[in-house]
């Protein structure tokens, strides 16, 4: 009776097993699936994409590639080294600005902080397209259009990464760290840069990864404000490949550059994966 | 080293911080808030945390302030350091009026009680880090840590960082960056709270060493009495903000101010008894349970200088200090407690618990049950008047 008992148990085990491994195969399959695709139509022609979609690589990743670094309509380094500067710019300063945002109204207590704690969190709310049409036309009266710092600056205020920053500055700093500072002699702005920073190290390592990806690929406002062919960052270069006319079109030069331009995001994230998931469970275990 | 002197001090939480400190803004926990809330006054301005503190610390000397949570203590200590506003009153460090200066100029140093150690620096970065701000040489720097890392054991954790040291060598690492900079004022707020027991005691005997090596004064928070009556040169029992006595740590064993005094130092803590306080002769005796004990010279010399009438009071002797005898209070056993070279037996008499301790001598006797007669000699009697709660000999 108990061997049978323990027997349906180990097929219960068995059963929810498959179930949760199933699962997990199934949105893994989810996630990698589209890199696949992509990496596989990168190394195939325009005739051979048009022909239908396969699960085997075609031979001209070579030419591809070739065909993208030759083409005329964009210039591949300059994109590349643009896309570079606004996101690594913008990454340094919202995670900079975030953290010492996040640190003042954490730490000092003053009239309404609260109420700033709460309108800084109300502007997440807000969709970044409604500001952007004010934005734009701003940009363009004061002729700001092809600046890339025009890209840079706003990001610093990003009220996600503040409430991020916030967060875990409430589960990870201890005022009396703040205090023992302040005995030790330390002005605010040291205790800032050299006690609190490097502790939220996790913290702005995650968010400087999520910004870097998000600015990085970001099309909407590139989009908008960079005309000049000598300022455009890599997604506004896909689009101008992807628009090309019906003669000039090459579907595997498109997916080439798609691919150069995932590459550094890929990088970054193989070299930082240990600290966004250190970033990202931290405070939930006590130290 | 310099004399501290903190002359008539008060502290109001006025309504917007006390919420704040409520929300947990300030470093308090959720206990303690709690406690807070219980203890302290609540008044239109604000919540009371300190009132009327007056107290003149002497150079080199080692001032432990002792009392329940929520009576003031780390506020005051806090106040001294510079990192809670003084809302009256005047703090002199040498001399010097220093309620407006900054924590970094007073030039004081303060261990916390969670030790605050900089999770990233090494041992000797988070000893230097004071004197590097200063822009010590740096030769200087490495001589001064080297000797503080000497005095406290702990040169061999240098390069470690703090998650890699034990309970033990926390408190150390936090006083030796305490120390390093030679303050003139050391602070110490419950240094010890976080420790096991047999730490605690070991760790005590290190601070009482440390002050034996280091010429500074210190002010040492703490609720465990008996860090109060080991360390400090002198006491401060602290209740809802005030302070109920300030002695040396026998006088205020001995000669407790009022019952807050006499039952918060002293384990087990002191037994009552409903009692009568009656004059014969010009001499003083207190009866309790039909026995009349005459109270010894010294007290009868107090009371008589004070002129006290006969009363009704509160009679509060030590459990040390009653003895089993064959007639006086009666009482019975209900719990007997083999300490080792005692033995604790919870008594109820006249309706009330009462602790007694009594020296096993070598051999084991299981009072467990049993009715026993209680005695006490006239020196060890504490008499409190029922009304003001204040020992009549003050």
């Amino acid at each position: 009776m108990k061997k049978n008992a323990n027997a349906i148990a180990k097929l219960k085990l068995l059963i929810s097993r498959i179930v949760v491994y199933g699962i997990l195969i199934f949105l893994t399959f989810l996630c990698l699936f589209f890199f696949y695709l992509m990496f596989i139509n990168s190394s195939r022609s325009n005739a051979q994409l048009q022909a239908g979609f396969t699960m085997i690589p075609g031979g001209n990743a070579m030419k591809n590639f070739l065909n993208a670094w030759n083409d005329g309509s964009i210039n591949i380094p300059t994109g590349m080294k643009n896309s570079f500067i606004v996101a690594i710019c913008s990454a340094l300063l919202t995670s900079y600005f975030s953290a010492l945002t996040a640190y003042g109204t954490y730490v000092y207590n003053f009239r309404f902080k609260n109420a700033v704690h709460l309108f800084i969190l109300a502007i997440m709310m807000i969709p970044s397209q409604v500001s952007t049409v004010g934005f734009i036309q701003l940009a363009y009266k004061y002729h700001l259009t092809n600046k890339l710092w025009l890209l840079i600056i706003p990001s610093i205020a990003a009220p996600a990464v503040y409430f991020y920053m916030r967060q875990y500055l409430e589960a990870t700093l201890p005022l009396e760290m703040v205090e023992a500072a302040r005995i030790d002699g330390s002005n605010e702005f040291k205790i800032f840069n050299q006690i609190v920073l490097p502790i939220m190290k996790p913290a702005v390592a995650v968010q400087m990864i999520f910004s870097f990806v998000g600015s990085w690929n970001n099309y909407f406002m590139p989009a908008l404000l960079l005309n000049d062919a000598q300022k455009k960052t890599v997604p506004v270069m896909i689009a101008t490949l992807r628009s090309a006319d019906y003669s000039k079109f090459d579907m595997g030069k498109v997916y080439m550059l798609m691919v150069m331009a995932i590459l550094p995001v890929m990088v970054i994230y193989t070299i930082l994966s240990k600290s966004i998931i250190k970033g990202v469970t931290s405070g939930s275990v006590k130290g | 080293m310099a004399e501290v002197l903190l002359k008539n001090i008060k502290k109001i939480y006025t309504n917007t911080e006390s919420k704040a400190k409520k929300r947990g803004l300030f470093r308090k926990n959720e206990d303690q808030q709690e406690e807070k809330k219980i203890n302290l006054q609540i008044t239109d301005e604000g919540v009371v945390a300190v009132q009327e503190f007056t107290l003149d610390i002497k150079d080199n000397e080692f001032i432990v302030l002792v009392g329940p949570s929520g009576c003031g203590k780390s506020t005051t200590l806090r106040m001294v350091a510079g990192l809670e506003e003084i809302t009256s009153g005047e703090l002199y460090i040498d001399g010097q009026l220093v309620n407006d200066v900054e924590p970094k100029d007073r030039d004081i140093a303060m261990v916390f009680q969670s030790y605050a150690l900089y999770p990233h620096m090494t041992v000797y970065d988070n000893m230097a880090y004071s004197l590097k701000i200063k822009k010590v040489p740096k030769d200087e720097i490495d001589r001064k840590v080297r000797e503080a890392a000497e005095i406290l054991d702990i040169t061999q954790y240098l390069d470690r960082k703090p998650k890699a040291l034990s309970g033990g060598q926390r408190p150390r690492v936090a006083s030796g960056r305490a120390i390093v900079r030679n303050p003139k004022v050391l602070l110490m707020d419950e240094p010890l709270s976080n420790l096991d027991a047999k730490l605690r005691n070991q760790m005590r005997s290190e601070i009482i060493k440390l002050r034996q090596r280091i010429n500074t004064t210190f002010i040492y928070v703490t609720h465990d009495q008996i860090e109060a009556m080991t360390l400090g040169d002198r006491i401060v029992v602290m209740k809802d903000g005030y302070i109920q006595q300030i002695g040396t740590p026998q006088e205020v064993f001995d000669h407790p101010a009022n019952l807050f005094v006499s039952g918060f130092i002293g384990t087990p803590q002191m037994n009552y008894f409903d009692a009568r306080l009656v004059k014969k002769d010009g001499r003083y005796f207190v009866e309790t349970d039909g026995i009349s004990v005459e109270l010894a010279e010294e007290k009868q010399a107090r009371l008589k200088a004070n002129k006290v009438e006969e009363q009704d009071v509160v009679l509060g002797v030590r459990p040390e200090h009653l003895s089993i005898a064959d007639k006086g209070i009666e009482g019975k056993v209900d719990v007997s407690e083999l300490m080792g070279s005692s033995c604790h037996l919870h008594m109820t008499v006249m309706g009330k618990d009462v602790i007694i301790i009594v020296p096993t001598e070598g051999k084991t006797t299981n009072y467990a049950g049993k009715d026993l007669h209680l005695s006490f000699d006239g020196n060890v009697a504490h008499v409190f008047s029922k009304e003001t709660e204040k020992n009549l000999e003050y």
